[in-house]
């Protein structure tokens, strides 16, 4: 064991601190989704003009074919320095990785590169009306038409979906097999087509991040299978581990940000002084342990995946921890910071609210211990 | 010993529960939230619970109300939390409750008829801090650092109300402040006044919570995955069963607090503190609890679980939290034990 960084980790850290002391995003707009967005997106180009958008992809996709350690100092350093997050997470964080797994070369050479600078975005469409903790019950339909898929049914939640160029999609091909599981099959559709539509879904922020889509005889041609007809569960679960273990990596960065933030404005105040402060110290001290355990946990993840080529059973630990921790963390900042903190205008209330979505989006806490419980301690399965 | 409701008290409830099913369904909740400048509130509905006697309900005979105690009101505010009403009310009664019990018979002459009647409408909160209903109101009862109150009159020069926009866009909420040498000093007991106000926030609280248990035990019988009700997963079912334990841990400490109230005013001071840490808690658990039950759907603007939600974390921070009430407790409970020491 060594949790030292080796000299071209350190070396890799100091050039990412330099370019980062050299570059920003600019200031952040205000108020605006749209220009929310943008802002994010043209930092991620930034970030990707300098080769620092897709760090742990191979070089020949425009990344730096980094060691998975440092793509997570990448993720500490963007965090450290207070800058934004890229615009398209989840290009960058689940379909990119999904079809380094299972994609052919021609959709890798076709879909890889636009990811990096942000010109062709990603949502993901899983979750159905009737499909959500129960993915593989989902009903959407592809049928074979010629030399394409014809893809009736409707998506819910797609997080992104009003930026896409491209969804992560899982639909139905078999109707005869009699397990659900089987029969399903992971696509890339083209977003940009009379097929698609998206109606914007408010969520209790009052923003609208997510989405409904309507797939009305969307077509998909053959080529853009990923990972083989009938294969669509197993490359579907590529997608989710990489969003509970490589995002949740990503949150925690987040996380700790808030956490500093909540820690200056306490002190400020001088909340911490005297006897009086040691109940509050006590209570951000039992959130820093929250957010150091996770990255630690996340660290040894990312050991496990580069020793064992995947990840061992922390990894599905720390989508959980990171929502509760996330979660507490808003809710003690209203404590302390009084009600100001749920005024309309204050970061800490939207905050407050977009936290209730961490423990329900990626899987829910409840699916997440099924897991835990079933995968990882090999206890009996309910039914 | 009768812990229990009498017949009329029963009555009260029921008819409270009829009347704002109708009046106050989540429909018109919503529409008064995503007003323009929200919150519009309906004005036949303010009328109406006026009409029915409702803002006076615990103010005395002597000044137009009816007479009735911390019980009966805090019955029609857990209604009014069940409905998650978005009408001025909860300002009015705490205003009226501060007058009566630490007002100067002037004070309580002036104001509390206006009151009673719901033709003026009143707000009680901190100095600097969120006052509910304070935009709008007629009289503000003013608390300061000190323990002692100010009973402004918001048409008076020198008093300030400013609206703010919080979460909650179902009710409104303002900071009030005022020059020094404006208003008049409530003479009264205002340690007791606010903790009769804090029993009627717990009230509120205890029906934002039954409401969120409701919804969610519906909808978790009607949803399923993986073929069954979710409600069947003991993950869920476990969930709805603490919420009912802070449901109903809510509910004691908050029909003993607003008995005590009147029938035991010397245990008023740890009652109310024990009600609201209790409720406080409840509220928010409940509401964050439902949304998690939901699942996605708990998330968005279209369900209505959120407006309670949002509703809790208001009234849960208003005149102190759990952890503020806890602290009292604990400190009274200290010194009651060196008193019997000594
Ligand atoms: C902010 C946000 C963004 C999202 N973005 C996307 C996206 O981009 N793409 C996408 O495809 N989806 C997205 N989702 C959807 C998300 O994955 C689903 O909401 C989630 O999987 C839960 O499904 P559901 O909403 O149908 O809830 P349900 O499955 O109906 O769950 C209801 C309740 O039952 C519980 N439950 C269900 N099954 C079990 C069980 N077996 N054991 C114990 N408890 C159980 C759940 O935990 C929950 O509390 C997003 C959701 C949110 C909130």
């Amino acid at each position: 064991m060594d949790l030292t960084f080796n000299d071209e980790e350190a070396a890799f850290r100091d050039e990412l601190r330099a370019w980062l002391g050299a570059n920003d995003a600019g200031p952040e707009p205000q108020g605006d989704e749209d220009a929310h967005y943008r802002w994010r997106r043209d930092w991620q180009r930034q970030l990707a003009d300098a080769r620092w958008a897709g760090v742990h992809w191979p070089s020949e996709f425009g990344g730096r074919s980094a060691t998975l350690t440092q793509s997570a100092i990448f993720f500490e350093e963007l965090g450290r320095s207070r800058a934004p997050l890229p615009a398209d997470v989840l290009g960058l964080l689940l379909a990119g990785p999904t079809l380094m797994v299972w994609g052919t070369d021609a959709q890798k050479e076709r879909l890889l590169p636009t990811i990096l600078n942000a010109e062709e975005p990603w949502c993901q469409g899983f979750s159905e009306p009737d499909a959500g903790s129960d993915l593989a019950a989902l009903k959407t339909r592809a049928v074979r038409d010629g030399d394409d898929w014809v893809v009736t049914g409707q998506k819910v939640w797609t997080s992104g979906a009003q930026f896409a160029k491209w969804c992560m999609l899982v639909a139905r091909t078999d109707f005869e097999t009699p397990k659900k599981h089987q029969g399903l099959t992971y696509f890339v559709l083209d977003m940009d087509q009379p097929g698609v539509i998206v109606r914007p879904l408010r969520q209790i922020t009052g923003e609208a991040e997510f989405n409904e889509l309507f797939l009305q005889e969307a077509r998909i041609p053959d080529d853009a299978v990923v990972g083989g007809v009938g294969n669509g569960w197993k490359v579907a679960m590529t997608t989710l581990m990489n969003e509970r273990s490589g995002l949740a990596f990503f949150l925690q960065v987040r996380l700790r940000n808030q956490l500093d933030k909540l820690i200056e404005e306490v002190a400020a105040r001088g909340m911490l002084d005297g006897a009086g402060g040691n109940a509050i110290a006590q209570k951000l001290g039992d959130l820093h342990v929250k957010a150091e355990v996770i990255r630690l946990t996340a660290y040894r993840g990312l050991t496990a995946i580069e020793r064992y080529g995947q990840p061992g059973p922390e990894g599905s630990l720390t989508k959980w921890m990171w929502s509760q921790a996330n979660q507490e963390l808003t809710q003690l900042a209203v404590d302390l910071l009084g009600d100001e903190a749920l005024t309309a205008d204050s970061p800490w209330s939207y905050e407050l609210l977009r936290a209730r979505g961490n423990s329900i989006e990626g899987g829910t806490t409840e699916v997440l211990k099924n897991i835990v419980a079933e995968r990882v301690l090999g206890l009996p399965r309910m039914r | 010993m009768n812990f229990d409701f009498s017949d009329d008290q029963r009555e009260i409830k029921r008819t409270a529960r009829d009347l704002l099913a109708g009046r106050s369904s989540f429909e018109r909740v919503r529409a008064a939230a995503e007003a323009p400048a929200p919150p519009a509130y309906d004005p036949a509905l303010i009328s109406e619970l006026g009409e029915l006697g409702w803002p006076g309900i615990a103010v005395c005979e002597e000044h137009g109300g009816q007479g009735l105690g911390a019980v009966e009101l805090g019955i029609l505010l857990e209604e009014l939390g069940y409905a998650c009403a978005a009408t001025p009310f909860l300002g009015t009664v705490l205003a009226a409750l501060a007058i009566e019990h630490a007002g100067s018979s002037q004070q309580r002459e002036r104001w509390l008829p206006g009151l009673a009647s719901g033709e003026v409408r009143g707000a009680l909160g901190s100095a600097g801090a969120i006052v509910p209903d304070a935009p709008g109101a007629a009289v503000v009862v003013l608390l300061d650092d000190d323990g002692g109150a100010t009973v402004l009159d918001t048409a008076q020069d020198g008093v300030t109300v400013q609206t703010v926009a919080t979460i909650d866009p179902t009710r409104a909420s303002g900071r009030v402040s005022a020059r020094a040498d404006v208003g008049e000093e409530l003479p009264g007991d205002v340690a007791a006044a606010v903790g009769r106000a804090a029993i009627a926030v717990a009230g509120e609280l205890v029906g934002i919570s039954q409401r969120a248990l409701e919804m969610t035990l519906a909808y978790v019988k009607e949803r399923k995955q993986f073929d069954i009700p979710v409600g069947a997963f003991q993950a869920v079912s476990h969930r709805c069963a603490q919420m009912l334990l802070y449901t109903e841990s809510a509910r004691s400490a908050t029909y003993y607090a607003a008995w005590a109230a009147d029938a035991e005013p010397q245990r008023l001071a740890e009652a109310a503190a024990l009600a609201k840490a209790a409720a406080s808690e409840a509220g928010r658990e409940v509401t964050a609890s439902a949304i998690q039950a939901h699942g996605g759907i708990g998330f968005t603007w279209e369900a209505d679980v959120h407006w309670l939600y949002k509703r809790a974390q208001l009234d849960a921070a208003f005149l102190g939290g759990t952890g503020t009430h806890r602290a009292t407790l604990a400190r009274l409970v200290s010194t009651r034990l060196h008193t019997m020491d000594a």
